[in-house]
């Protein structure tokens, strides 16, 4: 894989754009805030129709067998126009999940679901401030599964989840159907990701990893979902750095369009430097895949994403001054998904450690 | 392996096989003088090596290669430490300006050969006392006299001037035209009468730029290597030629792992500083940026590979690593304690946590300062408005001073 895109590379990213813009805007969102349980249809039904959830599936369960690099750049375009649904990097990661460590009858059962996008997959890791437990308090004996996962993206909607659980004080890693799982829909500030508290009791999973190597499958899991996500925190800084510059040449004050003036028009120029690393980052962790050097890459790719977008939210609508809080002009939406992404996926704090360990040794 | 792969795996074993003799341990302990020789010396082994000029015509004794081969070699250069700086300036700008705007070619081969070879050595005669990032307001004089020019005034920050045998100049020749259009581009001999150079000792104890006084300077109409008037737009042509030169994602200071093994080899609130969460995060932080900055170079060489011009987030480079190097030298030094107050001020910045924090500022003013880089960015790749400019279209002898 190459840090430079090829030109059927170059076409996914035009054409996905170009879809995402005519079909995507700030009206169809802002309601999905108000309600829970809600994603945006328009976008899962175009994931589907443009074939996104098949995308980085094998052919042999109808997938497209494109890479991380292609899904990136999908994941870009859909953070420019906000995605209104979590699911493509969900079920992308419990995908990576069954590919990786299940038995042929569990992937020929999911994968070919998952790639129509019939099924939605969900990745139940965390635990409040534990992204990855080492002792979960969800148990496996038996076959089934007890206790909840908390806060996990999507769960609302998920029909199967990849959850990191314990057995007999170990950790365990199984796909747990979600039919029959009671789930709790949380109220959070960014509702279209359909969040929800899954409480398993007796429920029926299957064995993906057991021991020492369900804590690493799981941290590979998450870096590939990691390197979804920061292209896609990188798309949303990119669209917040153009409506920044955007706003900043239309609005004038003191007789000037406010671009003209240096504290204004560094501020862009500083964005404009954090949408190119953190798009350099994401494109060159995606190249990396299966390489050894990619955890060090996903947690790089996904360090400067979440610096790029956060602070893109923060000074986008500084920018806009007093039109920039309110409702109707929608910059809260990038704001509520930029904290969002920041903490799906393990957060900045998490990846730090996890970059540093790759760096000094784990021992340190 | 690609050509360009194996290129630089051939540039490499023979800096390698000369290391020993040039490289950074052989210039440990070495004064300026014989720093100087050694760098001398070691730009001879590298023309007679067939690495010197090589992006240069082949009538010029270049090697007639692509840029692409130039930045590949000094890349793997980089990592030697070699004693290169004295002729970098010359070698970078002023000597390639000679071969494309100086019409007597026989002339200009010979101080292209003398200048790869390190027996001569150009300046770059820009900057003046009130005329630094904004260089068209520069005001040193250049009047016609007989077939020739006379120059008065005043140059500053002119690196290695103290060595130079030549130089390029841009001069005012007309007082009364707007900024940019009364400037005239020349060369001059460093040598000729009246010509004053004066070290400047910067904060870091080292003197090499300087401050160079023309008075009465003669130079012949030949030395001209612009229209009358028009030498703004080879000052500007400079730009373009700077475009591809090996960039380094430390800023020139210490690279990360040296950052690391200090953290592992310090104690920090009685554990090993690479435990602290304070550190660790300025640790991952600094590699996300960084690697983020390989990346963008690493594409840029792949698409000028491919024949494609490279995207102009190149330019955030010098931007974003030299603050960064500023910062983490801060706090490499913090985290030596009472120890980091020793200093060496000859210690290499690329080693040298001390001597990397107390050069960086020169780093992010020299060469285009942050603050030009921002307005760069801001108006030529996302349009917006430029800075008001209260001297725009005012004859230069009629703005305020």
């Amino acid at each position: 894989m190459s840090l430079l895109y090829d030109d059927a590379q170059l076409a996914i990213a035009a054409e996905s754009r170009r879809v995402l813009e005519a079909r995507i805007a700030a009206e169809g969102l802002l309601p999905l805030l108000e309600r829970q349980d809600r994603f945006h249809e328009p976008f899962w039904e175009t994931a589907k129709q443009q074939g996104w959830t098949a995308l980085a599936l094998p052919e042999a369960w109808d997938g497209l067998n494109l890479s991380l690099v292609e899904l990136g750049l999908i994941a870009f375009q859909a953070g420019r126009t906000i995605s209104g649904a979590p699911f493509l990097t969900s079920s992308y990661g419990a995908a990576q999940a069954l590919l990786n460590y299940a038995a042929d009858d569990l992937k020929n059962e999911w994968l070919p679901k998952f790639a129509s996008g019939d099924a939605i997959g969900a990745v139940a890791f965390a635990e409040q401030q534990d992204v990855i437990p080492t002792r979960s308090s969800v148990t496996f004996a038996n076959g089934k599964l007890d206790g909840s996962k908390p806060s996990v993206s999507g769960g609302a909607r998920a029909d199967i989840a990849i959850v990191l659980a314990s057995e007999a004080g170990k950790p365990v890693l199984v796909a747990a159907p979600l039919e029959g799982v009671v789930c709790h829909v949380l109220q959070t500030f960014d509702n279209s990701r359909c969040t929800a508290d899954l409480h398993f009791a007796r429920s029926p999973a299957v064995v993906l990893v057991r021991g020492g190597g369900a804590l690493d499958a799981a941290l590979h899991i998450l870096a590939h979902q990691a390197v979804v996500t920061a292209h896609e925190q990188a798309g949303g800084a990119e669209a917040l750095m153009e409506r920044a510059r955007d706003y900043a040449l239309e609005r004038k004050a003191f007789g000037q369009p406010i671009g003209a003036f240096q504290s204004v028009k560094h501020r862009i120029a500083e964005l404009y430097g954090l949408v190119e690393l953190a798009r350099a980052g994401a494109l060159h962790a995606a190249s990396r895949e299966g390489k050894d050097d990619f955890l060090k890459a996903a947690a790089a790719a996904r360090i400067q994403a979440c610096e790029a977008y956060d602070t893109a939210a923060r000074d986008c609508v500084q920018v806009h001054g007093g039109i920039g809080v309110t409702w109707e002009a929608g910059l809260h939406l990038h704001m509520r998904r930029a904290r969002t992404l920041a903490v799906e996926q393990g957060n900045a704090l998490f990846w730090e450690d996890v970059l540093v360990d790759q760096l000094a040794g784990a021992a340190a | 392996m690609s050509d360009i792969a194996q290129y630089s795996d051939r540039a490499n074993a023979w800096l390698q096989s000369v290391a020993g003799e040039f490289g950074s341990v052989s210039r440990k302990g070495l004064n300026e003088s014989e720093d100087l020789a050694l760098g001398r010396r070691y730009l001879k082994a590298r023309f007679d090596a067939g690495y010197a000029g090589i992006n240069w015509p082949v009538e010029f004794g270049g090697q007639g290669m692509t840029h692409i081969e130039k930045v590949a070699f000094e890349t793997e250069e980089m990592k030697y430490g070699m004693p290169t700086s004295y002729f970098g300036i010359s070698l970078g700008m002023p000597v390639p300006i000679m071969m494309k705007f100086c019409q007597d070619k026989a002339f200009v081969r010979e101080r292209v050969l003398k200048a790869m070879q390190g027996e001569e050595i150009w300046c770059q005669l820009f900057s003046e006392p009130a005329a630094g990032s904004d260089l068209a307001g520069l005001r040193l004089r250049a009047e016609q006299d007989g077939n020739g020019w006379k120059l008065n005034g005043q140059k500053l920050w002119t690196s290695y001037a103290q060595y130079a045998d030549y130089g390029v100049i841009v001069a005012r020749t007309d007082p009364s035209a707007q900024k940019h259009k009364g400037l005239t581009y020349f060369w001059v001999d460093m040598k000729a009468p009246g010509v004053t150079v004066r070290p400047i000792k910067l904060a870091g104890g080292d003197s090499h730029v300087n401050e160079v006084f023309f008075d009465d300077v003669r130079i012949d109409d030949s030395h001209r290597l612009s229209p009358v008037g028009g030498g703004f737009a080879v000052a500007m042509a400079t730009l373009m030629i700077e475009r591809y030169v090996a960039t380094d994602s430390a800023g020139f200071g210490p690279h990360l792992d040296l950052f690391v093994s200090l953290a592992k080899d310090l104690r920090l609130g009685g554990k090993p500083a690479i435990q602290d969460g304070r550190i660790r995060s300025a640790l991952a932080r600094n590699y996300a940026m960084r690697n983020s900055l390989d990346a963008i170079t690493a594409r840029a060489m792949m698409m000028m590979r491919a024949g494609m011009d490279p995207g102009p987030e190149g330019s955030l480079n010098k931007l974003v690593s030299v603050r960064s190097r500023q910062k983490l030298s801060e706090l490499a030094i913090d985290l030596q304690g009472t120890d980091a107050l020793l200093f060496d001020e000859h210690a290499p910045t690329q080693d040298n946590w001390q001597t990397s924090w107390i050069n960086a500022p020169t780093g992010r003013i020299a060469g285009g300062a942050d603050e030009m880089l921002l307005n760069t960015i801001a108006e030529k790749i996302l349009g917006l408005p430029q800075d008001y400019r209260p001297d725009k279209g005012v004859p230069f002898n009629q703005i305020p001073s």
